[in-house]
């Protein structure tokens, strides 16, 4: 009885404290999501929770002082002195805060507090990432022309044509090597292993460029095949690495009575090791999916800014402008961006949880 | 056990690091052989050119010679620029058959050193800073356009100055590494024009009557500057460009020279005394919006906001002509804003003006590259981005008619008519010092945790990176 009471106690606790994780995680997800359907100027000028109501200063009556106050010294407003920094920043005063509302005309503002909420949302910061910003150029003749940039679509194509076979290629591959290393005797095999795993110590940074010598002479550079070649290349030894934990723990009776009766290498894997491995395949997926999805160094410099193979994260890059100035853009492209993740996340979840036990247990 | 296995995995790292390097070795030597191939090529192609025809590449190309050919390009503009320098060579492509294949990014500066190390790079290259195009020059991958394009052509189109920035140091020797083609004025202070006049002040002709209107404002209850350097990484920038302006106001051309090129460090007395001139206004609380202490936390692009409230806030803003793109849609130029020239302070330098631009470079010698490259050095080729508004054509035949506006007819003649023409400092210098430390310093000294000289010294280290 104790025991169980303890153990529901322990459970809250427990809850609360990932509600609380999870909270964090989320709020600046939240004030992204909320960002994104503010108009430019409110995003420039106010955070994204004064959508709620909160308590701000109203301006109230106005009081005019003579014009030849100077501002250097003392300022006299209703009998009492103060400074012209404090009426800068605001000061309290018997009936609210005294603020200057227009210093050349030495005119002072007398606010009260009060309740308010900004409520103002649009979706043109969607619109202009969807369909296309629209560029105002101006004609020879003085008349204005609209031209409309592109869209995202395009971009999005591209990042799921990609996205797609360097997720496929090398979990399938790293599938095969993981069954190899874990249930084939061959020379060389715990050598051929380390080296793998080391691999996965060495940035992608100083590869870069020896590889990209290797793509011009090969003519690969700004290709699909080119980009699916990068991305699988510097997954493998992660993707390797887990899917090996994962099957290699795999019992061996199975394997040995499939053996016995006859069965290849070949169908122990397409049979046995395949289905077996669902939850793991799954969750590696996930993982060099969101990796290839949100990359934006290996497609800068494997495939290029062309708008034929241009990928979003570096459209969006692009959304803000030469000098950053439609950076609220971002909100909006952000969110778009993170869809597909989520929609896949969410679809693939329940073996996701599943398989990050995968590669933890030793048996 | 543990232990083994964990020096084993470092033993391979290191075998493969090593592997790595080994890999970096070997690849450089190959690199000069194709460079050296490529520059056995040119000669060759020179005289194809020169010998069995008769007009230059752009002749050629609009007789249609090279149609269905294709020419890649790099560049930094993307989103409004790009349609707009796409606008601009729509024409060009059409006529020729040309097909020149933009691409932009904002990576531009990050990613051109490696696309060239990597073999890869475009047939042309679009640099914003000029330092960034004489480091890669040095190492003989650029081709040297000294025989490539009409310097008697070039000479008469180009203002001498623009040309001399365009000769930087080769592989062996001084080589014109590029030419410009999109250009920006930066000894501007923009105004709001109408309430300007409304208040009864008059556009200052020399910086004394500038500091004296300062006063005025100040007086009249507003602070006149509205500075900001935020931004991002790159804080400090906007800093830098004043300083500069003001040492082509108070020191001659050759020691502004010599201070871009490291021979004049500084912790001169020249240079000393700029940034102290400079401090007159940006450490007065009075003469700058929301205090000296904003400068730092204000983002450069909605510096000039307050310049738009009605009643203003404040007063001037000294940038570039690029900054109307930050300015509110709704305002209009000539009417609700203007700008005038920063003024000259020492008469005996004259009215030197601080430029920034684009110079366009060539990585690989075909008939075709050399086409295009010869129309970038015709005012044609950037009349329609000049008649949208925004930027300067440095070639003598864009004609002022061209500029849409009266203030960009105005700027386009103060660059023709300056008396000296220099590039933006900041952007010639090395990267470690153009775009490291000068930008820290001024952070740093603007913001107060530096004093004057400790912050020029920390500056002046840069030079030894």
């Amino acid at each position: 009885m104790v025991g169980k009471k303890k153990r529901k106690g322990g459970k809250t606790v427990v809850n609360i404290v990932l509600g609380f994780i999870c909270f964090i995680w989320l709020l600046p997800t939240l004030g992204l999501f909320i960002s994104s359907f503010r108009p430019a100027a409110d995003i420039l000028h106010t955070g994204w929770w004064k959508i709620f109501p909160h308590q701000e200063w109203k301006s109230g009556k106005t009081i005019q002082l003579s014009k030849d106050v100077d501002l250097r010294q003392p300022i006299e407003v209703n009998g009492k002195t103060y400074s012209d920094d404090q009426l800068k920043a605001g000061v309290a005063a018997d009936d609210g805060r005294l603020l200057w509302e227009n210093r050349r005309a030495r005119t002072v503002n007398v606010q009260d507090k009060g309740w308010q909420v900004k409520t103002d949302v649009t979706l043109d910061n969607y619109k202009n990432v969807l369909s296309g910003k629209e560029y105002k150029i101006k004609e020879a003749d003085g008349t204005v022309i609209t031209q409309k940039g592109s869209g995202l679509s395009q971009a999005f194509w591209n990042t799921l044509t990609i996205a797609v076979p360097a997720t496929v290629i090398p979990v399938l591959i790293a599938c095969f090597a993981a069954y190899a290393f874990a249930w084939l005797r061959f020379p060389g095999r715990k050598t051929l292993f380390v080296i793998i795993i080391a691999m996965l110590v060495i940035p992608i940074q100083v590869a870069l460029i020896p590889v990209l010598k290797d793509f011009t002479s090969l003519g690969l550079n700004g290709s699909y095949l080119g980009i699916w070649l990068a991305h699988t290349a510097f997954g493998l030894p992660l993707v390797t690495y887990f899917m090996y934990n994962f099957i290699s723990q795999l019992p061996k009776d199975l394997f040995e009575s499939a053996f016995i009766d006859g069965a290849s290498h070949f169908t122990i894997f397409s049979k046995l090791i395949l289905p077996l491995s669902v939850p793991a395949l799954a969750s590696i997926s996930i993982f060099q999916f969101l990796w290839v999805w949100n990359d934006y160094l290996v497609s800068l410099i494997f495939i290029g800014n062309q708008p034929s193979v241009q990928v979003m994260s570096m459209k969006i890059a692009d959304l803000v402008g030469s000098r950053g100035n439609d950076w609220h853009l971002l909100t909006s492209a952000a969110f778009i961006s993170m869809l597909t993740p989520l929609a896949i996340f969410f679809l693939l979840q329940k073996y996701f949880v599943r398989g990050l036990m995968g590669g933890s247990v030793k048996g | 056990m543990p232990l083994a296995i964990v020096l084993c995995l470092s033993f391979t790292m290191m075998l493969s690091a090593c592997g790595n390097n080994g890999n970096n070795n070997a690849a450089p030597t190959n690199a000069p052989a194709a460079t050296e191939k490529a520059a056995d090529n040119a000669p060759a192609s020179t005289e194809n050119t020169s010998t069995d025809t008769a007009g230059s590449p752009l002749e050629l190309a609009m007789k249609g010679d090279y149609k269905g050919t294709k020419v890649t390009m790099f560049g930094p503009f993307v989103d409004a620029d790009q349609v707009k320098f796409e606008n601009s060579i729509k024409d060009f492509e059409a006529k020729t058959g040309i097909d020149i294949q933009y691409e932009g990014s904002k990576e531009f500066e990050a990613t051109i050193n490696i696309r060239v190390d990597g073999g890869n790079a475009p047939d042309i290259a679009d640099f914003p800073q000029p330092g960034l195009l004489s480091s890669i020059a040095k190492t003989g991958k650029v081709v040297d356009l000294t025989t490539v394009l009409d310097q008697d052509k070039l000479k008469a189109n180009y203002n001498q100055s623009w040309l001399d920035m365009s000769t930087m140091d080769g592989k062996d020797g001084k080589i014109m590494a590029g030419i410009w083609n999109r250009s920006n004025v930066k000894s501007l202070v923009w105004y709001p024009k109408k309430q300007f006049e409304e208040a009864g002040y008059k556009i200052p002709e020399t910086w004394d009557e500038m500091m004296a209107l300062t006063e005025q404002i100040a007086k009249d209850g507003d602070p006149a500057w509205a500075i900001g350097i935020e931004s991002g990484a790159a804080t400090g920038w906007a800093a830098t460009d004043w300083v500069e302006d003001i040492m082509l106001r108070t020191t001659t051309p050759e020691n502004y020279d010599k201070w871009v090129k490291g021979e004049l460090p500084f912790t001169s007395p020249e240079v000393k005394h700029a940034v102290e001139v400079m401090s007159k206004i940006w450490l007065n609380k009075d003469y700058v919006y929301g205090g000296t202490k904003s400068i730092v936390t204000t983002a450069f692009g909605d510096a000039p906001k307050p310049m738009f409230d009605n009643p203003p806030k404040a007063w001037f803003h000294r940038q570039g002509n690029f900054i109307t793109s930050f300015f509110p849609e709704t305002a209009k130029i000539d009417e609700d804003y203007g700008w005038f020239y920063l003024p000259s302070i020492d008469p005996q330098y004259g009215k030197p003006v601080l430029v920034a631009g684009d110079i366009y470079s060539m990585f690989n010698d075909r008939p075709e590259v050399r086409a295009v490259l010869e129309f970038f050095t015709t005012g044609e080729s950037i009349k329609t981005w000049v008649q949208s508004g925004g930027v300067i054509a440095p070639m003598n035949d864009a004609s002022l008619d061209w500029y849409s506006s009266e203030s960009d007819r105005a700027m386009a003649k103060l660059v023709q008519d300056a008396s000296t023409l220099r590039f933006d400092g900041s952007d010639l210098m090395p990267g470690s010092v153009g775009a490291g430390t000068f930008w820290k310093g001024m952070t740093d000294y603007v913001s107060g945790t530096a004093t004057l000289d400790q912050a020029l010294e920390q500056i002046q280290s840069g030079w030894k990176n």
